[in-house]
């Protein structure tokens, strides 16, 4: 076992669940404001007992969560290459921007002109996502990516319906691509033929020729697609399509590999959502909130949702009613808390340095792959973007699958990659480090890959089936919680 | 690094994007890079240009309300270990986040009176309208119902939604602020899926369920109850004995600033016989390998991921961290904190409509926290609110913002334990100004 390992210490406690707490506050939370009974008009309406929610005092609520925090793999405890999900690091002073009261502390429906210097800022991120990405119309309001995707396949039905050509209920989608994108369609009420890849890992175009059709209303893409591969084909796709008569949307979720050193707009891309809470740098928070801003070319742009941020004069205004506006898909403008951070973080970087983002990415994860590529199976070789795949095709001839690998890692002190995604490969291992980590952390991790593998050659294998032996838990049975599913503590 | 790729230059590695698209570096139309220092003034600046809620006093509701946030809550989610972690997909290092999502559900569900929760939504627009597809898919009905006095952000969500599946989607108008059950009723038949309400609704108004939910179990149409506040089940009838099969609404009181909008969370809570027709993640708990109790996502066979086109949702990233603030307000608040939380909300309400000057009317019927002033016309009400706001009083939006075809001289009003009795003076000195 290394020494390295960055969750284990003498004092990892164990945390009872917080209806456990024999100890309830003696003295409950002090409040503010009016204390008064219910008037006698609410009588009739109130619960019949109470809730049952435990009342902590403040130390012990403060003990019980940092307790909790202390089980989590994070950015901030170390390397986390999750494929696919751009683990970067998310700078401290966008926390610190976030929280001033001014921003903070803003009611939605406060009147515009009290608002206007928060207008200004989301104003101005709408006109940087639109230069960014090549597509000059740019709605801020999905609150995730696949969010984005649905108000995006919602633009791109209402732009052939416009046209009167409703017949195109049809959107092709990859097989490497993310679940969102089928299920996002299914949503928008579309038809989902999915397109096989080719044995190089890309869109095979005569694939793509023979599915379009005047029934085809959109290609959904990923690019660089999920297994780390630019589609160097791009132009060539989007004009196909194009002539068919669709549109071609955009996966943002590996926008790190190109930004500011191309742009997805200029490529032929009709519409991309960007997930904020990759590229640039918001706090994932175990699970959300994203973002998943959208931005369209021209031919797009009557269709945006509302509320719409406008300028007029010297005001930004929010625009409620547009007639070709899909409509309303959230029930405010947007996160706005977390589109404040991605601000901040691309006026750190300015013109001069935002592509020394998609560099260092690129860089980092064609480094992973030159020190893997002999040791793991590398299904499609040649140059990645900023993650690189690799399957556990080596290792399983010695009983070890990439789960085992995944699972090992964890007792070496690295969350892992992302596992067994994209489908189009057998034990998928999708690394991505991004461009915050250093040489040294990086070359730690390949050496920790490496010694796996030596492991698996040596046939001394029983530390990863077993593993992982440090954290608080072993491997989880996921098949029980499936099977009788257990989401809420019996009350006593 | 190079060396070992075998590259000569960092754009070696970008050969196989066409020469075409390769932007010059520093040619995008950006600022230049600010340093910390830069950024921190250029928003600080910003911040400064708003009127907020911290130094104001705060009548505005209609889904986003200006609670008590402990500082603990703020300290919880600021950790590294919560914000800057991933969904927890490698449970094992991944249990700080799972049991606080598990205590989160528990919480809501016991808040809610239902019997299981999930671990959010974006929002309770958004939750609305997927409880409406659920609906959808239990009862394999189309129709879907909708009160007029729901949030009209919700029924647009939800609307849209909607608009391009197979069905038909009614909305029942809305008199007098109010809702009126048999209304409802009437506009029930045998191929509806669900019929949603809000409650307290969106005016506020507190109506007697009891009516809906039998002619509701008499046609087979689930019930599904919104809820903009869920504070106020504190000390109100919560969904669950209510009779609601789906409980949806917003956890912004719970904890979370109103932040213009957002992040928020989408409240999210069902019979448990609907578990695998509910959208969005679910924590359950289980064992590891050595017998201990441990947490992990689960039916996930239900999701996006697995499912891809067939799946009950598209939503992957959810509002993971504001379960975490939720779960940490509510056990600093306690029973008798929320209770206290709800009492104080309506009782502001209650002091603020029980001495209204001539010319202004408050909404008939018993009200919760929330509220609609009338005036005589548009110019009054707008010197009231200029009055107020000379005053650092928000004292209400005007009602057409969300309801475009109201007559512009209602103001929608909303009052929580934050406001306190010398502000509800002010409020009134601002009304006899203005009423003059």
């Amino acid at each position: 076992m290394t020494d390295d390992y960055s969750g284990v210490s003498g004092m990892q406690h164990e945390e009872a669940l917080l209806f456990e707490h024999a100890h309830e506050a003696a003295t409950p939370i002090s409040l503010p404001g009016i204390d008064a009974e219910l008037p006698d008009a609410l009588n009739g309406f109130r619960r019949s007992r109470q809730a049952g929610i435990p009342g902590l005092s403040e130390p012990e609520s403060v003990r019980h969560f940092v307790r909790l925090s202390q089980w989590n793999h994070s950015i901030e405890t170390g390397f986390y290459p999750l494929g696919s999900c751009t683990m970067k690091y998310n700078p401290r002073v966008n926390e610190q921007l976030a929280r001033l009261p001014g921003l903070a502390q803003l009611h939605p429906d406060q009147p515009e002109e009290s608002v206007q210097g928060v207008l200004e800022l989301l104003y101005e991120l709408q006109q940087w996502l639109g230069e960014i990405t090549g597509l000059a119309h740019v709605t801020l309001t999905p609150a995730a990516g696949a969010h984005g995707e649905l108000a995006g396949i919602m633009m791109i039905r209402a732009y052939h319906d416009a046209r009167g050509d409703r017949r195109r209920r049809t959107v092709l989608v990859p097989d490497s691509a993310h679940g969102t994108n089928p299920a996002s369609a299914a949503l928008a009420g579309m038809q989902t033929i999915e397109i096989k890849s080719a044995a190089n890992g890309r869109i095979d175009l005569d694939e793509l020729r023979s599915r379009l059709n005047d029934e085809v209303a959109a290609l959904m893409l990923t690019n660089p697609n999920t297994t780390g591969m630019f589609e160097s084909d791009i132009a060539e796709i989007c004009r196909l399509v194009h002539e068919a008569g669709g549109l071609v949307y955009g996966d943002g979720a590996n926008l790190n590999a190109l930004v500011g050193v191309a742009r997805p707009g200029d490529m032929g891309i009709d519409c991309l959502h960007i997930n904020v809470h990759k590229t640039f740098s918001t706090p994932h928070g175990g699970g959300g909130p994203g973002t998943g801003p959208v931005a369209v070319n021209d031919t797009l742009a009557p269709f945006l949702p509302v509320p719409k941020l406008v300028r007029e004069n010297n005001t930004i205004r929010i625009v409620h009613r547009d007639e070709r506006s899909i409509g309303s898909i959230f029930g405010s403008i947007g996160q706005t808390g977390v589109l404040l951070r991605a601000t901040a973080y691309i006026a750190a970087f300015g013109r001069d340095a935002l592509h020394r983002i998609a560099e260092d990415a690129v860089l980092n994860a064609n480094y992973i792959l030159a020190r893997l590529k002999d040791a793991y199976h590398v299904p499609f070789p040649g140059l990645c973007k900023h993650e690189c795949l690799l399957t556990d095709e080596k290792q399983e001839r010695h009983g070890v699958k990439t789960l085992d690998i995944a699972k090992r890692l964890i007792d070496l002190g690295f969350h892992p990659m992302t596992v067994y995604f994209p489908l189009i490969v057998h034990g998928a291992m999708l690394i991505e480090p991004t461009e915050s980590e250093s040489r040294e952390t990086i070359d730690r991790f390949c050496d920790a890959m490496l010694e796996i593998a030596r492991q698996c050659e040596a046939g001394d294998t029983e530390a990863l089936h077993q593993a992982p032996l440090m954290p608080i838990r072993r491997r989880l049975d996921e098949t029980l919680a499936a099977r009788k599913p257990v989401l809420v503590w019996p009350e006593d | 690094m190079l060396d070992r790729i075998g590259v000569d230059s960092i754009r070696d590695l970008f050969a196989d994007i066409p020469a075409d698209f390769h932007l010059q570096p520093g040619s995008l139309k950006l600022p230049r890079a600010l340093h910390e220092a830069g950024i921190v003034r250029k928003f600080t600046r910003a911040a400064a240009a708003n009127r907020h809620a911290g130094d104001t006093r705060c009548f505005l509701g209609g889904g986003t309300y200006h609670h008590f946030v402990p500082a603990v809550v703020d300290y919880v989610i600021s950790r590294g270990e919560f914000l800057t972690a991933y969904t927890p997909y490698q449970p094992e290092i991944a249990q700080g986040t799972l049991q606080a999502l598990f205590e989160f559900q528990t919480m809501i569900a016991r808040l809610t009176g239902m019997e299981v929760a999930n671990a959010s939504m974006y929002d309770a627009a958004t939750g609305v309208a997927e409880a409406a597809l659920m609906a959808r898919r239990i009862t394999r009905r189309q129709r879907v119902v909708m009160a007029g006095s729901v949030n009209s952000r919700y029924r647009d969500v939800t609307r849209n939604y909607l608009a391009r599946l197979d069905g038909e989607t009614v909305e029942v108008p809305c008199a007098k602020f109010a809702t009126d059950p048999d209304a409802v009723i009437a506009a029930l038949d045998g191929d509806t899926a669900c019929v949603i309400i809000q409650f307290p609704d969106f005016h506020g108004h507190v109506f007697d369920v009891a009516p809906l939910r039998a002619a509701c179990d008499a046609r087979g149409i689930l019930l599904v109850i919104a809820f903009s506040d869920a504070a106020l089940f504190g000390e109100l009838t919560p969904p669950g004995e209510l009779g609601a099969d789906i409980a949806v609404g917003s956890g912004q009181s719970l904890g979370v600033p109103m932040g213009f909008g957002g992040p928020h969370i989408g409240l999210f809570a069902c019979r448990q016989k609907f578990v695998r027709q509910m959208p969005g993640r679910v924590c359950g708990m289980t064992r590891d390998r050595d017998g201990k109790r441990g947490f992990v996502l689960t039916l996930s066979t239900r999701e996006q991921h697995i499912r891809r086109e067939k799946a009950t949702s598209n939503i992957c990233s959810n509002q993971g961290l504001m379960c975490t603030a939720n779960a940490t307000y509510l056990s600093l608040m306690g029973d008798q904190g929320l209770a206290a939380v709800a009492r104080r909300s309506i009782a502001a309400l209650a002091r603020l409509t029980g001495h209204l000057p001539a010319g202004v009317e408050a909404a008939a019927g018993a009200r919760a926290h929330e509220t609609v002033l009338s005036f005589a016309d548009r110019e009054t009400r707008d010197r009231f609110l200029a009055i107020a706001l000379q005053r650092d009083i928000f004292a209400g939006i005007p009602l057409e913002h969300f309801e475009p075809d109201t007559e512009p001289r209602h103001l929608l009003v909303s009052t929580t334990e934050m406001i306190e009795a010398g502000d509800i003076d002010d409020y009134h000195a601002a009304l006899q100004e203005a009423l003059l």
